[in-house]
């Protein structure tokens, strides 16, 4: 269970010297009057990961979309490796070197799982060859444990195996900026924990990450800097412990009641009622 | 620890039988020009009744196979195809009647129709599902009545033209041995296409195309490459037929922009296998065949005849003839099994998913 705890900083974090990869400057995004995304602004570094976390409805996937291109700003600029991207469609941004992956998985549900992964690889952009592109799909494959599936159809998998096909294909472009939606949602303990190792690897493999999730125990294990989202709105960045142990934060997810509980008292004795919040333990306010 | 290493090796066995490709072009192919070959054969037997059957067939054959394109590997249900075949048609009459040759009427039928291809296909590929099969059904009725009223190449364009110098015999197996030369050039290009990355970007779109375009999929410039490609073949099996068939109208049964020749694309298609490499072939001869049959060995009922196999299809076949030989066939990965265990085991999952198709 050693992922639970705050990740080292020395580990491939980044200093904030480092250029931003990905900038959101003053982003909105209005679904018929109601914001889904609120004058949201924040770096990305090259070779972080940064957490995204928020209650249902904040606006995470929202934030995936405008970075990825499926969904455009009503105002504000999104910039990717300083060039303003805000336009571009999502393939544009993939030929960039932006990758997604979708909290609802989207596999190519006639198309195996190795077929489904050299898709990936062959529009990257980069002009691969079939054969080329079949190479770095098995390479991919191996990485996440997908070799033995690779023969199963999109519609034969599991919840995790899903999953992980997302972050297959996803790496399979080789893209300079991954934006994980989700994918430890669902997943067992043991799965969950094979995610978090999986996304280190990557990110240890120079790609920057940006991963939104529900699980604060994944993400604290996985981040170097986390952002909290609330109502569209950031209302803390930082640390994932600075950030996790932030009063704004506990109220936002469960509750001011509850807040004020914990405020009350002082021990760590199995109060959290919930899964989410069950590494906050020991982190008090 | 042992245990470990041996279901590490199964796992290496797996990944290596996954990494060795598949061989299924290779056989589709194989077996495509061997039966375009069998048919080539129909000449021969020097019966004018059926060279005129299997004539219809072939020509069948390439709207198919051309319908399949858009249809089968995009996955767009295009609902107009019969545009570019009237187009190829009128592009031969206009042509010729103005003293032109067959050839340059052949060609030009060609550029006109994926130029249209490609000038509707901007609009109309932004439209998805029901929206764009309506959009492309009105379109093609609209060329129709259009060439109708205004009396293209003729009065309510009823085009009349000069038949070849050559005997009846020979000319109507020329036109044979067009179509048939038409529907092996398209097997070739749907070959390549099925191991191209332009076939694996529709295939892409067809299986979801918000995850397409994610992946850097152009989705949008693909769906228009793939519709200018589903014209061009289906222009020039028009062109031929003009000039085998001589006279001709606009609208209506057996009219150059006959809605039954879309549906018939669309219908053949997907009883043989939509999006396969043989399956629009198959489809043609099946569809074609029985319904010549059926015509005249029951003229009363054979519409209903026909819709009865439409409503069957549909009901236990939506993925076609192909994928039944491919249930047949196919073994488990890595597992070693007799023949006839292979075929039992075949049998049991064709009727496992042809029931939960009617259920």
């Amino acid at each position: 269970m050693s992922h639970a705890s705050p990740r080292p900083m020395e580990s491939s974090a980044s200093s904030d010297t480092t250029p931003a990869l990905l900038e959101l400057e003053h982003v909105t995004k209005r679904f018929g009057g109601l914001p889904a995304v609120d004058d949201l602004s924040f770096a990305v570094r090259e070779g972080e990961v940064l957490g995204i976390i928020g209650p249902n409805g904040a606006g995470k996937s929202t934030v995936i979309g405008l970075i990825g291109g499926a969904i455009a700003p009503t105002s504000g600029s999104v910039r990717f490796a300083g060039r303003d991207v805000g336009r571009l469609s999502p393939h544009q941004r993939a030929h960039l070197g932006i990758a997604r992956t979708f909290q609802i998985t989207q596999p190519f549900v006639g198309l195996d799982v190795r077929e489904n992964v050299i898709v990936g690889a062959l529009f990257n952009g980069k002009g691969m060859s079939r054969a080329e592109a079949m190479r770095v799909a098995d390479e991919v494959l191996e990485r996440t444990h997908l070799a033995a599936k690779a023969r199963l159809k999109g519609d034969e998998l599991t919840v995790a195996d899903c999953k992980r096909l997302e972050m297959a294909r996803a790496l399979a472009m080789q893209p300079r900026l991954l934006l994980l939606d989700e994918v430890m949602a669902g997943l067992v303990p043991s799965e969950v924990e094979l995610a978090v190792r999986l996304i280190r690897e990557i990110n240890h493999s120079g790609v920057t990450v940006v991963v939104i999730e529900h699980i604060m125990k994944a993400i604290q294990g996985v981040s170097d800097r986390v952002l909290v989202m609330h109502f569209g709105r950031k209302i803390a960045e930082g640390s994932p412990q600075d950030v996790l142990s932030n009063q704004r934060v506990i109220e936002a997810y469960l509750g001011e009641r509850y807040a004020r509980m914990r405020r009350e008292s002082a021990a760590d004795t199995g109060l959290a009622p919930s899964d989410t919040m069950a590494s906050g333990e020991g982190e008090d306010a | 620890m042992a245990s470990k290493s041996s279901s590490e090796e199964t796992l290496v066995k797996t990944a290596t039988s996954a990494r060795r490709e598949s061989r299924e072009w290779l056989w589709s192919l194989i077996a495509g020009v061997v039966i375009l070959a069998v048919i080539g054969l129909v000449p021969l037997s020097g019966d004018q009744a059926s060279l005129s059957l299997w004539t219809f067939i072939v020509m069948y054959c390439v709207l198919a196979q051309s319908w399949n394109f858009i249809g089968g590997f995009a996955g767009y249900a295009a609902f107009g195809n019969v545009v570019f075949f009237g187009i190829g048609a009128y592009a031969v009459a206009l042509v010729m009647q103005a003293n032109g040759s067959f050839w340059m009427g052949l060609l030009a039928g060609v550029v006109v129709a994926a130029l249209f291809a490609l000038l509707l296909g901007l609009p109309v590929l932004r439209l998805r599902g029901h929206y764009f099969a309506i959009a492309t059904l009105g379109v093609a009725e609209a060329v129709g009545q259009f060439i109708q009223s205004k009396n293209v190449g003729a009065t309510a364009g009823e085009i009349s033209l000069t038949p070849p110098n050559l005997s009846y015999q020979l000319t109507n197996t020329l036109f044979f041995y067009g179509f048939l030369a038409l529907s092996l050039l398209t097997l070739v290009a749907t070959v390549w296409l099925s191991r191209s990355r332009f076939g694996y970007a529709l295939v892409a779109i067809r299986e979801n195309e918000r995850a397409a375009e994610s992946l850097g999929i152009a989705t949008y410039w693909y769906k228009v490459g793939a519709f200018v490609l589903s014209a061009a073949p289906t222009a020039i099996a028009g062109g031929l037929f003009a000039y085998w068939q001589l006279s001709f109208d606009p609208t209506g049964e057996g009219g150059a922009f006959d809605v039954n020749i879309s549906v018939a694309m669309v219908l053949m298609t997907f009883l043989g296998g939509a999006g396969t490499i043989l399956g629009p072939i198959l489809g043609a001869i099946i569809i074609e065949y029985l319904s010549q049959y059926t015509a005249i060995a029951y003229p009363g009922i054979h519409g209903p005849l026909l819709g009865a196999l439409i409503i069957l299809v549909t009901i236990f076949l939506p993925q076609g003839l192909i994928r039944v030989v491919k249930e047949l066939v196919r073994s488990p990965a890595g597992v070693k099994q007799s023949y006839q265990t292979r075929f039992r085991e075949g049998v049991r999952r064709v009727a496992r998913f042809t029931a939960s198709n009617g259920i």
